[in-house]
């Protein structure tokens, strides 16, 4: 099949190095101390931040730092065929992980010690990317909930179909099969905190795409700062200051 | 859950003595309700509802299948219910399951009638597309995104929206086939079938506190409450479902007193709904 026509289009009229459209909008959740609503294209998810607050669990508890945690979960519709999955299969988990070990790199976890955080993040719709979406989400929800962090921790996906990099991939050019890429930065201190590929690519070749997947982190990271900037000045304005 | 201190308890249950509530609406207002339709673009019908802090997602997909043997000239219609953590941490894992399966529950007695799907709002033989042999099964499937209090009206709200925003493609049968082979199908790309959904029921729960009822109650008066039943009532203000929650008994007279009160709040809420899905629908068309 072809992903990039000698145009050089793909299926959704995007350039190679093009990203979906974003959207983002903090405080969905009304009860949350921390919430956000992420959009990559037709990717929807919802993140919502609960604490930090006493930990629930007192085996889980750590002396020194805060116990961060994460659930993901999928809506029944968000996937074009309807599918009612249990809770907690193993992709899900694996996501789950994956969120709470990159956003425990960024959250000063040791300002907070006995103390617990949880990540909840739910897809409403998927359409490839759901894992960088997600981590977005809960960026903003965390940065929304006031809980310090290093950085904000931004993520997109590239990958590599018919000899052409190419950003932030949906779905149908996620299934196709080709490698793809999913990087984590956190954007001021310049590191890159998760990466994961599947399928096999030269290393020349990696390098450009892992570089390319970079760009698009940085640009959503400039989004992000956009949008927190935005909703401190509305906050701002309500407070009459 | 709600962790309340003495005196807020006191002063939750003194305002709704005295018709006064802690956020400032009567025994029998509403909080605003905001619908928006179509926000799921990957299912036939989708709607969002928020009653005050309270929003639901609904949507509806339909599925060709095969009716049952019992009922030859009848499609399905299921109704699940989902709680996201999101919307309260409790629910993380499996701690919303016992929520989520009585909430199903109470909406399928309140929206789908009986058993043979007599009285249901959603008539099962429009549904039908070859007797015996192709059906659609419409699958509702409701999503709590945040959660305070008066859940089962928000998701039947949702639901009558996500229902009258759903178009089903017109199925046309190409060859018929004999005896027990199923016949070929050919979906429509652009034609769809709406479903009248005026005769689809709201829900209104009476929330019954100290000796006061109250309506569109929030999770703290929820905590308060000693029982609660949600009427299911259709445009003509006929009952379709009816559902007890809570432990404490109510009196047969104070039942029959509340009927007539749901009754009378079921019509406004109709009229509101419907104003509300028909600008959402109005809003949808624009963009």
């Amino acid at each position: 099949m072809e992903y990039v026509s000698p145009e050089g289009l793909r299926l959704d009229g995007r350039r190679p190095m093009e990203m979906r459209q974003l959207r983002a909008q903090i405080g969905a959740v009304a009860k949350a101390d921390g919430s956000a609503v992420f959009e990559m294209g037709n990717t929807k998810v919802i993140a919502a931040v609960y604490g930090p607050r006493e930990v629930q669990n007192r085996s889980q508890q750590i002396g020194d730092q805060a116990l961060v945690r994460c659930e993901y979960s999928m809506a029944n519709f968000s996937t074009g065929d309807r599918k009612r999955k249990p809770k907690g299969d193993r992709r899900s988990t694996e996501i789950s992980l994956v969120i709470r070990q990159t956003m425990e790199a960024c959250i000063l976890t040791h300002l907070m010690p006995r103390s617990q955080i949880d990540i909840y993040v739910q897809v409403l719709q998927a359409d490839g990317g759901t894992r960088s979406a997600c981590i977005n989400a809960a960026t903003l929800a965390l940065a929304d909930a006031g809980i310090p962090m290093h950085d904000l921790v931004t993520s997109c996906s590239a990958g590599y179909l018919n000899s052409t990099p190419l950003l932030d991939l949906n779905y149908v050019e996620d299934s196709a099969g080709g490698p793809d890429i999913t990087v984590g930065i956190l954007p001021k201190l310049d590191k890159v905190t998760l990466l994961q590929m599947d399928a096999k690519l030269p290393v020349d070749i990696f390098e450009n795409v892992m570089q390319l997947a970079i760009e698009g982190c940085k640009a959503i990271a400039t989004y992000i700062g956009e949008v927190l900037l935005e909703n401190t000045k509305q906050l701002e304005y309500r407070k009459g200051l | 859950m709600v962790g309340l201190s003495v005196g807020e308890k006191y002063f939750i249950q003194g305002g709704i003595n005295q018709n006064l509530r802690s956020d400032g609406r009567k025994r029998d207002t509403y909080r605003p309700i905001f619908v928006e339709t179509g926000v799921i673009p990957q299912a036939n019908g989708s709607a969002r509802v928020r009653i005050g802090t309270t929003e639901v997602i609904a949507s509806v997909k339909a599925e060709l299948g095969r009716p049952s043997a019992l009922h030859p000239d009848k499609g399905k219609v299921a109704i699940f219910v989902d709680c996201s953590p999101v919307a309260e941490p409790t629910f993380e894992g499996r701690g919303g399951e016992d929520l989520s399966t009585e909430l199903s529950v109470a909406l399928q007695h309140c929206l789908l009638g009986g058993k043979s799907g007599a009285g249901a709002g959603i008539d099962p033989s429009s549904l039908v597309v070859a007797e015996g042999k192709v059906c659609w099964d419409l699958y509702i499937d409701g999503l709590i995104v945040s959660s305070d209090g008066n859940l089962l009206d928000a998701l039947g709200a949702a639901i009558k929206a996500a229902l009258s925003n759903t178009g089903i493609p017109r199925v046309h049968v190409t060859a018929a086939a004999s005896g027990d082979e199923q016949p070929e199908v050919d979906i429509s790309d652009e034609e769809f079938l709406q479903f009248d959904t005026s005769e689809v029921p709201v829900i209104v729960t009476l929330t019954k506190v100290g000796r006061h009822y109250i309506v569109d109650a929030t999770s703290e008066e929820e905590s308060q409450m000693s029982s609660a039943i949600s009427f299911s009532i259709n445009r003509k203000g006929h009952i379709c479902g009816l559902t007890k929650r809570g432990g404490s008994g109510i009196d047969p007279s104070v039942i029959s007193d509340m009927i007539s009160v749901a009754q009378h709040i079921s019509e406004q809420l109709i009229t509101k709904l419907e104003s509300e899905i028909s600008a959402a629908e109005a809003g949808e068309d624009e963009l």
